[in-house]
């Protein structure tokens, strides 16, 4: 089709992007693609509006940053989440999809079960966690009955807040990597495992050399999705934990970027975070797609 | 396979890791339907005898926060939903069909890239945005940054399947002296059908369940949706934890009942692309 | 082109049918009639304050005021202070706002200040200054705290008097925990554990110089001065010891008053607002509640106190009469006044007023310990709840807050958290 350029004219192709590609295309460029410029241009400033002035400074912001104590939190507490949420859902998910990976109304009805929570809305999830980790929640009066007489503040302890919070959104993207894992395991040719089950190989060696492989397009699926929805954590913290207990504990770069910005008012300084924040996300995004297709090609 | 060791192992695990996990989905439906003052001290014991005093305190509330939230939900949803449908469906064929390969290619790029972009990113700036064109704090620009937002979803889906469309049919109806426009919507659009689904089902989804979105952009005056609805909730019933079950029980419902009746296409959606790669 | 025009067409139609449908919240108080003024009124909902209790609360001044039409706003969480700035950073800033602390906001030229004519029914007319002007009706004052207690639990523990000094008071602690009862009931956030970190710093800053923080802003004193580093130490020492149970930081601000309520805990330590649900019918505890100011090393009585917390007006307000007309007449009307004492708890700061016979026990007892503190002049500012050019910058407040968690929860120790109070009052400022 390229060599049809020179004899097309261009006006047909001009109205054919008009018609089809122009309305999703310009809706996009002002809501997406227009922001992420105004907020660079915005990230150069001392913007705030409780102090109008607003005066070009450079890469200051930038510099600051990466002094700024908060700042730095932030950035171990989302590494931490994001670690917690790619690795934990990802495992448990191949582990009950393997565990699924039959017929029947039985194993339909559990994937279903699994499944819910993806379906469910974040402030929904977080509000029912809420209660289950209250120090007179479900867990801990459980945990009293089996005699723990001194069971954890799974909020309210700063060691164990910001696991608590990759415990319940591992919980909702579990039934998400089953479901992929599942629908991979339905890929894997049945007469494969039966040829390597009659050549004497184990279910471990099945596994490793037959239906890993063929799950690598799901593990990426799942791992991409899993780094992009952990990164940008806010409702939870938001509803749960509100950053605490005490100075930043849980406080991510996603809710650091909306607290900067529209509750201290610093927006110049919000938007270089976020401008940071964006710039993290497509190198994890391009690091993490080139490492693992390069695996779905090698197999 | 042949023989495994014991037939019962693999369903029972199945159904005993199960069990754990749906206990807190347990524990908030029991809750729903009991009185407030036994869900602090016996969160786990079943609604015995049920009570529906939560939900109709919810329903009967004089601001009347649920049912405002309910449409406001169902209206931006819906709204976002058929425009993202139809705008991404046209975009995501354009893409596929163009001549030329620098610029669509260029364009699919650039919208790729949007399935990644945090909110948070463009949400400083998007309030100014809306403002200039006096959409901000309205219904009308909460849906048009939903379309804005979404679109690489939607464009991401709806290319993926039209590729497996052979441009053969379309070519066929041309010379029949059909335009590119009924073309689209008369031959392509109603093969589309499955990539159809799987976006409105994700998108609506989804965008029912935005929770920062609607908080910043709808703001307090057009009332709230059903997640911001239920997060203002809280600050008056906590003490009250039956009146906030029952309320995220009544928001959840529409997208649980949906849920129910689309599994398999929930399920398709999800797997065709992870058996495509 | 005819695909063109199509196209056009349909995003046309889009467009109008977008624009077609708009839904409008809270329509009880939401109409707007023809000619009316319409103004926005933020509020925030807690378990005092409900629903019901604003929508009569307006309409008892839109009664009066039938030319005014008022579209109540609801804040989503409690920190109505956040959200506003929210809103004003969004472009939506409302044209009424309540209890608010107006640091920040005054500032950027955001609100209308008041008159002296205008605040001439006020008690105490120049509370909550920001550079010398009023913003905020000071409309009624708050001991922040009082500590109540559950007088079965200090029964129960053998404790026959309130304490009156700090080692009295440890010692009351001491012999509830040997019972197994948590002796104080806290909660995380600002509502919730602020109010015993104001007690301690009522008696260990503000009493020895009840204008520190003017003397903070003027660089005079620091966080890290040995005054604010005992009544850090205070906190941590009370968490250290169990008498705060640190797991409580789980609660929130109405988990935390249901904790009391239920008996979970013998004293907590509460700004007045508290006694509405201890003297309601309905959330009336089955225990007698009592109550004590926040008791200082040598036992002088200490009484911390905000008044202010009233009404607010956007200078900006489309109708900035309608707002300043519905802002005083709510704030005056006697109604409301009486049923801010019944709702909230509160003391309306109002020329002449006194409330109603017949209160509850609890908020009568709480107004009689105000009454007399005030005449024993042991009245200080409540810290961490002073407003204007009497509290910390925009934004510290929220640090305090979790300064104090940090405290309880040993992860910071007092003298590391006034150095990040130091840095944050440098961040801000």
């Amino acid at each position: 089709m390229g060599q049809g350029v020179l004899t097309k004219p261009i006006l047909p192709r001009l109205r054919h992007f008009l018609a089809f590609g122009a309305p999703g295309i310009t809706v996009y460029a002002c809501f997406v693609l227009a922001p992420i410029v105004v907020s660079f241009g915005y990230s150069l400033t001392n913007y705030n509006p409780f102090s109008p002035p607003a005066e070009y400074v450079g890469l200051r912001n930038y510099r600051l940053l990466f002094q700024d104590p908060e700042f730095l939190l932030s950035l171990r507490v989302t590494t931490i989440l994001t670690a917690i949420v790619v690795v934990v859902p990802n495992v448990l998910g191949l582990g009950i999809a393997l565990l699924l990976d039959r017929r029947g109304w039985f194993y339909n009805a559990l994937r279903t079960v699994f499944f819910t929570p993806v379906v469910l809305s974040t402030v929904v999830v977080s509000i029912i966690w809420i209660r289950l980790m209250a120090d007179d929640g479900l867990i801990n009066q459980a945990l009293r009955g089996a005699g723990v007489d001194d069971p954890p503040g799974w909020l309210s302890d700063p060691a164990y807040a910001l696991y608590s919070l990759g415990i319940i959104m591992s919980w909702q993207m579990l039934g998400f990597c089953v479901v992929v894992y599942l629908a991979g395991l339905q890929g894997v040719p049945h007469d494969l495992r039966e040829a390597a089950a009659i050549d004497g190989a184990g279910p471990v060696a099945r596994f490793r050399h037959i239906t890993w492989p063929m799950l690598a397009p799901a593990l990426t699926i799942n791992t991409v999705v899993l780094l992009i929805s952990a990164f940008k954590i806010y409702d939870h913290v938001q509803v749960i934990t509100k950053g605490g207990p005490g100075a930043g504990t849980t406080a991510t770069v996603a809710y650091n970027v909306i607290q900067t910005g529209f509750t201290a008012n610093r927006q110049g300084y919000a938007s270089a975070m976020a401008i940071v924040m964006l710039v993290i996300i497509a190198v994890a995004c391009a690091v993490a797609l080139r490492l693992l297709q390069r695996r779905e090609v090698q197999l | 396979m042949t023989g495994e060791r014991a037939p019962w192992a693999r369903p029972a695990a199945a159904l005993a890791i199960a069990v754990a996990f749906f206990v807190p989905l347990y524990v908030a439906c029991a809750n729903v339907f009991k009185r407030g003052s036994e869900i602090g001290p016996h969160p786990a014991a079943p609604p015995v005898p049920p009570t529906l005093d939560n939900v109709q305190a919810v329903l009967t509330r004089p601001d009347r926060l649920f049912w405002v939230s309910l449409t406001n939900s169902v209206v931006v949803t819906a709204l976002s939903v058929a425009l993202l449908t139809v705008l991404s469906a046209m975009l995501g064929h354009y893409l596929v069909r163009a001549r030329g390969r620098r610029w669509p290619r260029a364009l699919m790029l650039l919208l790729l890239a949007g399935l990644m972009i945090p909110p948070q990113v463009i949400l400083l700036p998007i309030t100014r945005v809306l403002e200039t064109f006096h959409l901000m704090t309205t219904v009308q620009g909460l849906v048009l940054f939903n379309v804005g937002y979404y679109v690489p979803f939607g464009v991401f889906v709806f290319s993926g399947f039209m590729r497996t469309i052979p441009v053969e049919l379309e070519q066929a109806a041309a010379i029949d002296g059909a335009g590119r426009w009924r073309v689209f919507w008369q031959v392509v659009f109603p093969l589309l059908r499955p990539a159809t689904a799987s976006v409105l089902i994700f998108l609506g989804v989804w965008i029912w369940n935005d929770f920062l979105n609607p908080l910043i952009i709808l703001g307090p005056g057009q009332g709230t949706t059903v997640t911001t609805g239920i997060y203002r909730s809280i600050g008056q019933y906590q003490a009250d934890f039956g009146s906030v079950f029952a309320m995220m029980f009544l928001a959840t419902l529409p997208v649980l009942v949906f849920y129910l009746l689309l599994q398999r296409h929930f399920v398709k959606g999800l797997t065709g692309g992870a058996t495509k790669g | 082109m005819r695909a063109a025009r199509r196209a056009g067409a349909a995003a046309l139609a889009v467009v109008l049918g977008l624009s077609a449908c708009s839904v409008k919240g809270d329509p009880g108080t939401g109409t707007s009639g023809s000619g009316a003024k319409e103004i926005t009124f933020l509020v925030f909902e807690t378990p005092n304050l409900t629903p019901q209790v604003w929508d009569a609360n307006i309409k008892r001044v839109t009664d009066r005021h039938p030319d005014i039409k008022v579209r109540k706003l609801v804040a989503p969480t409690q920190d109505r202070t956040a959200y506003a700035k929210q809103l004003l950073t969004s472009g939506q800033f409302p044209d009424v706002l309540v209890a608010m602390s107006p640091t920040g906001f005054a500032e950027s030229g955001n609100l209308y200040a008041w008159t002296s004519q205008e605040l001439k029914d006020f008690a105490y007319p120049g509370n909550g200054a920001v550079k010398g002007k009023v913003y905020q009706l000071p409309a009624n004052s708050q001991t922040i705290p009082g500590v109540y207690y559950n007088k079965d639990l200090f029964a129960k523990a053998g404790i026959t008097a309130p304490p009156r000094t700090y080692a009295e008071f440890l010692d009351a602690c001491a012999r509830l925990k040997a019972k197994g009862i948590t002796p104080l009931v806290t909660g995380s956030g600002h509502d919730a554990l602020g109010p015993t970190w104001a007690g301690i710093l009522g008696t260990d800053v503000y009493a020895g110089n009840p204008r520190w923080m003017h003397d903070r802003r003027a660089g005079k004193v620091r966080f890290t001065d040995p005054g604010f580093v005992k009544g850090a130490q205070k906190l941590a020492d009370l968490a250290a010891k169990g008498y705060i149970d640190k797991r409580d930081l789980s609660r929130d601000y109405a988990a935390t008053q249901q904790a009391f309520l239920d008996g979970k805990g013998a004293m907590y330590a509460m700004g007045n607002w508290f006694a509405a649900a201890a003297d309601s019918p309905q959330t009336k505890p089955k225990f007698e509640v009592g109550q004590f100011s926040w008791p200082s090393d040598d036992g002088r009585q200490v009484l911390p106190v905000f008044t202010g917390g009233g009404l607010l007006v956007n200078a900006k307000a489309k109708n900035l009469e309608a707002a300043k007309r519905f802002a005083l007449a709510y704030q005056l009307d006697r109604t409301n006044l009486d049923q801010s004492t019944k709702n909230d708890g509160l003391i309306p700061a109002v020329k002449g007023y006194t409330p109603p016979a017949g209160g509850g026990p609890v908020f009568q007892a709480g107004y009689e310990m105000y009454r007399q503190a005030e005449r024993a002049r042991a009245v200080v500012p409540a810290f961490g709840f002073e407003s204007g050019d009497d509290g910390m910058p925009a934004g510290v407040v929220d640090k305090w807050d979790a300064a104090a968690q940090d405290l309880v929860t040993g992860r910071k120790s007092p003298r590391q958290v006034a150095e990040f109070l130091e840095n944050e009052w440098a961040k801000a400022s």
